[in-house]
């Protein structure tokens, strides 16, 4: 890690993952995208180069730039491809032993330096690094999403991480232009261990009349300047995401604030997920959706 | 009720002025009562140097300013209270300052003027109980947040008139803020929520989840409000934050509402937030 501009693997060719491979080709890192499915690959890469292809229409970075961002890419769907990885970042299914032994097989391909960060949001950092024979270079990393425009990543450190790893990844998010905050390696970290309990008891307000959702939407902008009201950004989100989320959190920390409200439940059984089905909370019609 | 243009203020304290000036600046006249004639002189000082800083800051003219300060009376005496078409209780004590005081008001005032009283978190249905026509007695309640908040919730009492929730409505909306109507819970609407997050971060920092500046950093990039939740709380005060939240707590008996453990020992060791330089997050120097 002593270059600024370093080879970094991105396993995964989701939201996550393609988000993270334009924050790294953008940083001028050669970026090697990994997923074991073809199609998934090339949906990857054309959402990175839409990124930038997008950012230079809307003048937010220009073509020559655009275009060494673009040239710092590439894809595969060969695990062996990434021997030459300083850095990789898991943004792979939330599962754990999915994660696990993905960090197991490339044991044997990477140097033994190189640095392993997971994405997860909800599983432990030490239970991934498990996978890893050495678990010391594991470290926990956050992105949000859209993980190109925002610029907090969470950082935690499992059981085992050695202080070389840790110290190495803060200053590997220097280089992206990201602001790290360090925390525990703890259910959801900071940002969803405080935001599914605060979304909870929103729901449960609207659930026991303390509001309709349109006056808790508008207290809390107005009371508390939040850009979007609760329920504006759970239509975002999706319940089903939410629902998701939140149970992970309960099943690993047993307290009732974590715990999905009846009406999520409700919410989910009857399709109604948010922006994405045309309806959650409030009604879109901007969105294909028969009869709503 | 509708007829709102001269309202009389009980109380000047802090909030007292604050509705004095709202009240007065969207042309209103207005009769200030405030018992403690040092309380009234501290009051007016406030008044008008809030005043003379909107003019400083090229929100007000000075014209405007002189205008607005000419339509406020203040007096002593809760007889002067007889001509207003709106009555703000504001008194900034305990229950039974603010129950004596209603019981003033409703004597002195006309049978059909709506008296607002302005909560800091007491049950509007247990403050409406001391007039002999609770129905005429609605609720206010400013959010704490330690930052100026657009919203005012309107208390509807359990005997409050339809009336007079629309008469509160009506003013708060005439004063440039935004009314919501809310039914006399405990922690009404927007503490009902905040409190217990705000309790649960500062266990959790108390646990040694993060540093205070990582999970204010963590809450305003991660979700774009525009301050974290242990600046929030240094700016509202942790001797006030506790006493917000061990009422709902013995009101409810939830235990989301117990204040946390270091709060009690922040305000006992005396570091109380911004107002001394000393909290979660403000140091001397900041202060």
């Amino acid at each position: 890690m002593n270059t600024t501009s370093h080879t970094v693997a991105v396993l995964g060719a989701g939201t996550m993952g393609s988000g993270i491979a334009c924050v790294m080709a953008r940083a001028g890192h050669r970026t090697l995208l990994f997923d074991v499915d073809e199609t998934n690959l090339g949906r990857g890469l054309d959402t990175v180069r839409g990124f930038f292809d997008n950012g230079v229409r809307k003048g937010k970075i220009d073509a020559a730039q655009a275009d060494s961002a673009v040239a710092n890419l590439s894809g595969t769907t060969d695990l062996g491809d990434l021997a030459p990885a300083d850095v990789v970042v898991e943004a792979i299914f939330e599962d754990l032993d999915l994660k696990k032994e993905t960090f197991g097989r490339l044991d044997g391909i990477v140097s033994e330096r190189t640095l392993f960060h997971t994405n997860t949001s909800t599983l432990s950092v030490t239970g991934i690094a498990s996978g890893s024979r050495l678990p010391g270079r594991v470290v926990g990393t956050h992105y949000c999403n859209p993980a190109p425009l925002m610029k907090l990543v969470e950082v935690a450190d499992g059981r085992h991480t050695e202080g070389w790893a840790h110290d190495a990844t803060l200053e590997f998010l220097d280089t992206l232009g990201k602001t790290s905050v360090v925390t525990k390696d703890r259910p959801g970290f900071i940002v969803n261990r405080f935001l599914i309990p605060w979304e909870n008891s929103c729901i449960d307000a609207l659930e026991s009349g303390v509001g309709t959702k349109e006056s808790i939407d508008a207290a809390v902008r107005g009371a508390l300047g939040h850009p979007m009201g609760p329920f504006r950004l759970l239509d975002i989100v999706g319940m089903d995401i939410h629902k998701q989320v939140a149970m992970r959190l309960y099943e690993q920390l047993r307290e009732p604030r974590f715990f999905p409200p009846p009406m999520v439940e409700r919410m989910v059984a009857a399709g109604d997920l948010g922006r994405k089905t045309g309806r959650g909370f409030y009604e879109y019609d901007d969105n294909r959706l028969f009869g709503s | 009720m509708s007829d709102i243009d001269h309202v009389a203020v009980l109380g000047l304290g802090p909030v007292g002025v604050e509705f004095v000036e709202a009240a007065t600046r969207a042309g209103r006249t207005v009769t200030v009562v405030e018992t403690d004639g040092e309380q009234l002189r501290r009051g007016l000082e406030a008044l008008a140097d809030s005043m003379a800083a909107a003019v400083s800051a090229g929100a007000l003219t000075e014209q405007a300013r002189s205008e607005a300060l000419d339509r406020v009376v203040s007096s002593t005496e809760p007889s002067e209270l007889g001509k207003a078409t709106l009555v703000l209780e504001a008194v900034a004590a305990g229950g039974d300052a603010k129950r004596a005081a209603l019981r003033e008001a409703a004597a002195v005032v006309g049978a059909d003027v709506a008296i607002i009283t302005v909560t800091s978190g007491q049950s509007v249905t247990e403050l409406a109980a001391a007039v002999p026509d609770p129905a005429r007695v609605v609720g206010l309640h400013v959010p704490s947040t330690g930052s100026s908040s657009r919203i005012v919730e309107v208390v509807r009492g359990l005997a409050s008139g339809d009336a007079v929730v629309g008469a509160a409505a009506d003013f708060v909306g005439s004063v440039e803020r935004e009314p919501v109507v809310v039914d006399d819970r405990p922690g009404f609407l927007v503490d009902s929520m905040l409190l217990p997050y705000l309790n649960d971060v500062v266990q959790a920092y108390d646990d040694e989840l993060a540093s205070a500046e990582d999970i204010d950093v963590a809450i305003r990039l991660g979700l774009g409000h525009p301050v974290g939740p242990l600046e929030m709380l240094d700016r509202i005060g942790l001797d006030t934050h506790r006493d917000t939240t061990a009422l709902v707590h013995e009101a409810t008996g939830d235990a989301r509402f117990a204040p946390p453990p270091l709060v009690n020992r922040m305000v006992a060791a005396g570091r109380l937030g911004d107002k001394n330089g000393r909290g979660f997050r403000s140091t001397e120097e900041t202060a």
